[in-house]
């Protein structure tokens, strides 16, 4: 993710940010994983979206993922 | 980028251009998903003719319908338990907290789901930061954890800074002042209302608190937190410094916070809400420094989509150069003011006169009634309610009262009622507009 929400461009911790969120919603969206990866992820999601959304990378709503 | 003076420096010190255009992409967003999945909401767009394409600059925002408290109940009583603004499905929530409604026994139920209750303690954080609380600190909550939301989100923001955390539950108010002197506390939060009680009692008790670890004191739950006599006898009584924050349960969490600077006034978490101040007549937007009704969209409880949402709350905005601690969030002078209607809020409880009659109306040996709200000791608010029984039901009666008092809690999240028999008689009797309500505390 090159630009936040506003067209600026991201800083390094920004697309860090963002590439970990990237990486949990596709793991949350797994069918394979078991229960400890899957609540876990879904866990560690919640916390990754209020990084991202407070640094206005993303504001979506995730509840098609149980979130 | 790295200022540990804010929470979030990007978003706290943006400049207010683009904050608002980042409000407006979040509006949209939001009015997007509240008219796919809200069949409240889709149904009010209908009505006012609002397409959320509609919104090309934030001030379209007046194009989107205001919500009401009450219009929100009347869904839950037609479709219950949740209503129908719900826009996620019930099954995903994991959190349910409830505040007592605006009549008769019905609360107003909220859901969240996990990232909604993240987002809760998330805005806490923002007022927590700002009031100097770090990993550090030991805070000490006051507090009951109840199905009352309260402080819920704020204590979930302390294990989240990674402060400890003393959670106090059901303690006696002796045994709470007597850990917070113990642990070495740094922080406390509670009502005002509630500190004022414990620094009462640790005197009583031969308590030091002004000698004690404690150098911050955070409130909430009531406009006293940001009433100048109120603070300063907290401060003095505590010999710590004392911040307000404000929040509803409506929205779970805190919308507005003092900064350390303590500018008197309030900072709006505008990257997170849309705060707007209209005359509760006309619903126009009123400038900077007039008072006039809040009105809250709220970004971040998807589950519970809230747009323009109509609070009652009276309040004064004036802009973030009120303050010089560099955010760009406007203010509240004075933090919350009052209210437009007749709530009135007891430690921390909302109270109807309304709702408290349509309990009282459902005894029939009663005649007549009257509520008053006063304050024991210059402290703690109380309200009691003054019943007078009909002449030829006189037995019974305290059986009946008792059972009155149990209802009145039951349908205010458990909050004590003082319950009088007056004679027969005694209380006023109205002709035309009954006012049956006496609100003795002492005005600030």
């Amino acid at each position: 993710m090159d630009k936040d929400l506003l067209g600026n461009r991201t800083t390094e911790v920004e697309r860090e940010v963002a590439r970990l969120y990237d990486a949990l919603k596709a793991l949350a969206r797994r069918a394979d994983a078991p229960p400890c990866v899957a609540r876990n992820a879904r866990k560690a999601l919640t916390c990754l979206w209020q990084a991202a959304n407070d640094l206005a990378l993303v504001h979506e709503q995730l509840y098609d993922l149980g979130v | 980028m790295n200022d540990q003076r804010y929470w979030n420096p990007k978003t706290e010190t943006m400049p207010r251009g683009d904050l608002e255009r980042l409000k407006l992409h979040k509006l949209r967003s939001l009015c997007s998903f509240a008219a796919e999945k809200s069949p409240f909401h889709a149904r009010a767009f209908e009505a006012a003719r609002f397409r959320p394409e509609q919104l090309k600059t934030l001030d379209d925002l007046r194009r989107v319908p205001v919500m009401t408290r009450a219009a929100w109940m009347e869904s839950q009583a037609k479709t219950p338990l949740f209503g129908d603004l719900v826009a996620a499905p019930p099954e995903a929530a994991i959190r349910y907290h409830l505040t007592s409604g605006t009549s008769g026994r019905q609360p107003l139920r909220v859901l969240d789901g996990m990232k909604d209750w993240e987002w809760i303690a998330e805005c806490w954080c923002y007022g927590f930061w700002a009031f100097g609380v770090r990993p550090t600190d030991t805070v000490f909550f006051a507090f009951s954890y109840g199905s009352f939301i309260g402080f819920w989100g704020a204590h979930y923001c302390c294990e989240k800074i990674g402060s400890l955390v003393l959670a106090s539950g059901n303690m006696t108010t002796e045994n709470r002042v007597k850990q917070i002197v113990e642990m070495g506390a740094t922080t406390v939060c509670a009502t005002p209302t509630y500190a004022l009680r414990m620094a009462q009692v640790a005197r009583e008790s031969g308590l030091d608190l002004p000698g004690s670890g404690v150098n911050k004191l955070i409130v909430s739950g009531e406009p006293a937190g940001s009433i100048p006599a109120v603070k300063r006898m907290l401060e003095e009584q505590w010999g710590a410094k004392c911040g307000d924050t404000a929040g509803m349960t409506e929205i779970g969490t805190i919308m507005i916070f003092e900064c350390d600077r303590q500018p008197g006034g309030t900072h709006i978490i505008e990257d997170h809400f849309i705060e707007e101040v209209v005359d509760p007549e006309t619903l126009e937007p009123l400038p900077y420094g007039a008072e006039g009704e809040r009105v809250v969209t709220s970004f971040g409880r998807g589950f519970l989509p809230l747009l323009r949402y109509r609070t009652g709350d009276l309040v004064k905005k004036v802009p973030h150069t009120h303050c010089s601690c560099g955010r760009t969030f406007d203010l509240y002078e004075g933090g919350i003011l009052g209210r437009t209607d007749d709530m009135k809020l007891i430690r921390g409880t909302n109270v109807y006169p309304r709702a408290v009659e349509a309990i009282v109306r459902e005894f029939d040996a009663i005649d007549e009634f009257q509520i008053v709200v006063w304050r024991k000791d210059d402290v703690q608010d109380e309200i009691t309610v003054k019943v007078e029984v009909k002449p030829d039901r006189g037995a019974g009666a305290d059986a009946m009262l008792a059972k009155l008092g149990g209802d009145l809690a039951a349908a205010h999240e458990g909050l004590r009622f003082n319950l009088e028999r007056a004679e027969y008689g005694s209380l006023p009797r109205f002709e035309l507009k009954a006012k049956r309500l006496k609100d003795e505390r002492r005005r600030a």
